[in-house]
């Protein structure tokens, strides 16, 4: 290793130039402020996707599978999984995990803010919804929305851009619910369903989750990143963040880092933002000890890493006579329910799940591992007969359950494992509650009800899907007590003034839908929050 | 055959070894629409996309008698089922290989109703689908708590 480099200072400093790094980097381009973004990850090629490649499915399960210990490219670091029944899943380059996210975009509902209120659990947010709607509409359109206004199940909102087409599975599993009466509505998705603002409209690619090579998905590094850049924002990458530094007064100073070399480099920044997800960023801040925070930066109430939620999913997949055509279209993005969203006492737990149709099992590589993994389409003789009644023919309707926090659900420092930096990688601690079992069960049986009533031959079953920690959340939550949450209502830690958390650490509660959404739109909350607070921004 | 590739890494009988070795794990369909997993350029693949599996394929041919490629297929269908018994994670890596290279096969996968080749720039069109029935789901009122 060489010597240290040191860099100019500069006035705020990012760490992480993903969904939530990207909008708050954008909201304060109008400071004029110095602004720099560290990432580990490195600037994605449209043309490099897998979807431009014959062998496009294989990297699937490669250079571009969900599971970043799968992966194990070198912008990724390790994470302990072993204690958990479910899996962290990540994407690490400039846009973070919206290159791999499905792109599924609903918000937070109303009630999920006030959960302590209408249903006695947990605890309410220190923001609504109402708080939060003008920067859902500021997030949508710059993020490029589809969707149908006049949802039932939401305050009104209006898309910038018409829905995405549902296809014949969505025909086919709106049947089921209408046969059921039950709300069902096409996702808000951020894909394009139309030309916008310089990019093209979605072509049905299909494998949403491996990068747009089209760049109809709404990533941020093809959203907000060139506008903030375009305004004076500094991304540097392949940097990734060891610690946040202290001074003598207990205020954050800067950032250890190592470069893209491998060096030991400083930078000094007057206000830190941590947006590294609900795992990257409690990892940063518990690796951030000093004789001030001997138990991590911005941890005295010792939350930091605690109360971790997932969306815990679900799964009935319906086998039907037809062909849908499942292989095309955004994968995650087709048709939803919230007829189990709001809490209802009899169904026996509180809160409730969002039913998500997405559109099969993939292409035929996808299809044929998947059946192979679960003992459902055997290799050798009777291989095509089953293959040919699965690719095509099936679809998935998800229960994406919401997770109430526990302070015993934690992600903590690995004492072994490492990444290639050295830095203590994440280890995961978490068990599903009983409320969130017996959710996982009712969703598990109205999914398999709903595939019967859209008139499914067959239904298999995945009572609980472990790659499906994608929404990592909770584990630096806000709070206007300092003793039970990490940062304040406009995401400032309560003990060092100049740090600010960003992304989904800071849920105090998961709602049951997709969260990127409501990562952004706080982000952007808090970007205004900062600016209308610049005189006074330390101040307590 | 779509071509009859071979690679200089496997002798003449490790590669009927894989020639049958393939046959067993995808045979022919027995409609005669899908071809046997050996009528697919498994060498070529292997060398274009694959190299880093070579080694341990010839390996897995190792674990077969050179009589293997000449047993009936129910039998052969039996060793390789102790195969998969006895080490899971390569019988696994195994399969993934013939499968990406049969299902990337033009031939296969315009029989299977895919269409050959990467899914862009061409994309896929489909349907908008019918809304109609969301005035229904309109009319049941507001839905959400605040």
């Amino acid at each position: 290793m060489s010597a240290s480099p040191s860099n100019e200072p500069v006035d705020v400093l990012i760490i992480g130039a993903g969904a939530s790094g990207a909008a708050i980097a954008w909201s304060l381009t109008e400071t004029r402020m110095r602004i720099l973004c560290l990432e580990q990850g490195d600037w994605m090629m449209s043309s490099q996707y897998p979807t431009t490649r014959k062998n496009w499915e294989a990297q699937q399960f490669g250079a571009f599978h969900v599971d970043p210990n799968v992966r194990g490219l070198e912008a990724d670091y390790p994470v302990n999984n072993t204690d958990s029944p479910i899996d962290v899943l990540n994407f690490n380059a400039v846009g973070g995990s919206t290159i791999g996210y499905a792109a599924h975009f609903p918000r937070l509902h109303p009630s999920d803010f006030r959960v302590r209120t209408l249903d006695g659990v947990a605890d309410d947010w220190p923001v609504s919804y109402d708080d939060l709607e003008p920067y859902f509409v500021q997030n949508d359109r710059i993020m490029g929305v589809s969707g149908l206004a006049g949802d039932p199940m939401y305050p009104p909102k209006q898309p910038p851009l018409p829905p995405l087409p549902i296809g014949r599975v969505g025909e086919v599993v709106a049947g089921g619910f209408d046969r059921l009466g039950w709300h069902w509505w096409p996702s808000d998705a951020a894909i394009l369903s139309q030309p916008y603002e310089g990019r093209d409209k979605c072509l049905n690619l299909n494998p949403c989750m491996s990068g747009c090579s089209q760049g109809a998905k709404g990533s941020t590094d093809i959203t907000y990143w060139p506008e903030a850049i375009r305004a004076g924002v500094k991304l540097r990458t392949r940097c990734r963040v060891r610690e946040v530094t202290v001074n003598a007064d207990g205020m954050a100073d800067g950032v250890i880092y190592y470069d893209a070399d491998g060096r030991e480099c400083v930078q000094k920044a007057e206000v830190v933002i941590m947006a590294c997800n609900g795992v990257g960023t409690p990892r940063i801040l518990l690796n951030s000890k000093s004789p001030q925070f001997p138990d991590g930066l911005a941890n005295r109430s010792g939350l930091v890493g605690k109360n971790l939620m997932f969306h815990p999913v679900a799964l009935a997949t319906g086998v039907f006579e037809e062909r849908l055509d499942t292989h095309k279209g955004p994968n995650g993005c087709c048709i939803l329910s919230k007829e189990f969203y709001e809490t209802d006492p009899d169904r026996g737990f509180v809160r409730g799940y969002n039913m998500q149709v997405t559109r099969g099992a993939g292409g035929p590589l996808a299809t044929a591992m998947r059946g192979l993994a679960s003992g459902d389409i055997p290799w050798g003789p009777g291989h095509h007969e089953k293959f040919r009644q699965r690719f095509d023919h099936t679809v998935q309707v998800l229960a994406v359950c919401e997770d109430l926090p526990e302070e015993c659900n934690q992600v903590t420092l690995d004492p072994e494992l490492a990444d290639s930096n050295g830095i203590p990688a994440p280890k995961i601690t978490y068990r599903l509650s009983e409320n969130s079992k017996k959710m996982l069960a009712h969703g598990l049986e109205r999914g398999k009800e709903v595939m019967r009533a859209a008139g499914a031959k067959e239904i298999l079953e995945t009572p609980l899907l472990r790659p499906s920690g994608w929404h990592l959340l909770g584990t630096a939550r806000m709070g206007t007590d300092p003793t039970r949450s990490v940062v304040n209502s406009w995401g400032r830690s309560h003990d060092v003034k100049n740090l600010f958390i960003v992304d989904g650490s800071i849920f105090v509660t998961a709602g049951g839908v997709n969260p990127t959404s409501t990562i952004q739109a706080l982000a952007l909350y808090i970007g205004d929050r900062i600016k209308a607070n610049l005189a006074n921004l330390f101040d307590d | 055959m779509e071509n009859a590739t071979t690679t200089t890494a496997c002798t003449d009988a490790q590669l009927r070894r894989l020639s049958a070795l393939l046959d067993t794990v995808l045979p022919a369909s027995t409609d005669g629409t899908l071809p046997s997993a050996r009528e697919i350029d498994f060498t070529a693949y292997l060398s274009e996309q694959a190299p880093e599996f070579q080694e341990e394929l010839i390996g897995i041919l190792e674990r077969f008698d050179d009589n293997f490629p000449d047993l009936a297929i129910s039998r052969r269908v039996d060793l390789v089922r102790v195969f998969s018994s006895s080490d899971a994670p390569a019988f696994r890596r195994l399969v993934f290989r013939i499968y990406d290279s049969y299902y990337q096969s033009d031939r296969v996968r315009t029989a299977i109703g895919a269409r050959p080749g990467p899914p862009f720039p061409n994309g896929h069109s489909i349907p908008s689908g019918d809304l109609s029935s969301l005035e229904a789901v309109k009319a049941r009122g507001k839905g959400y708590r605040r």
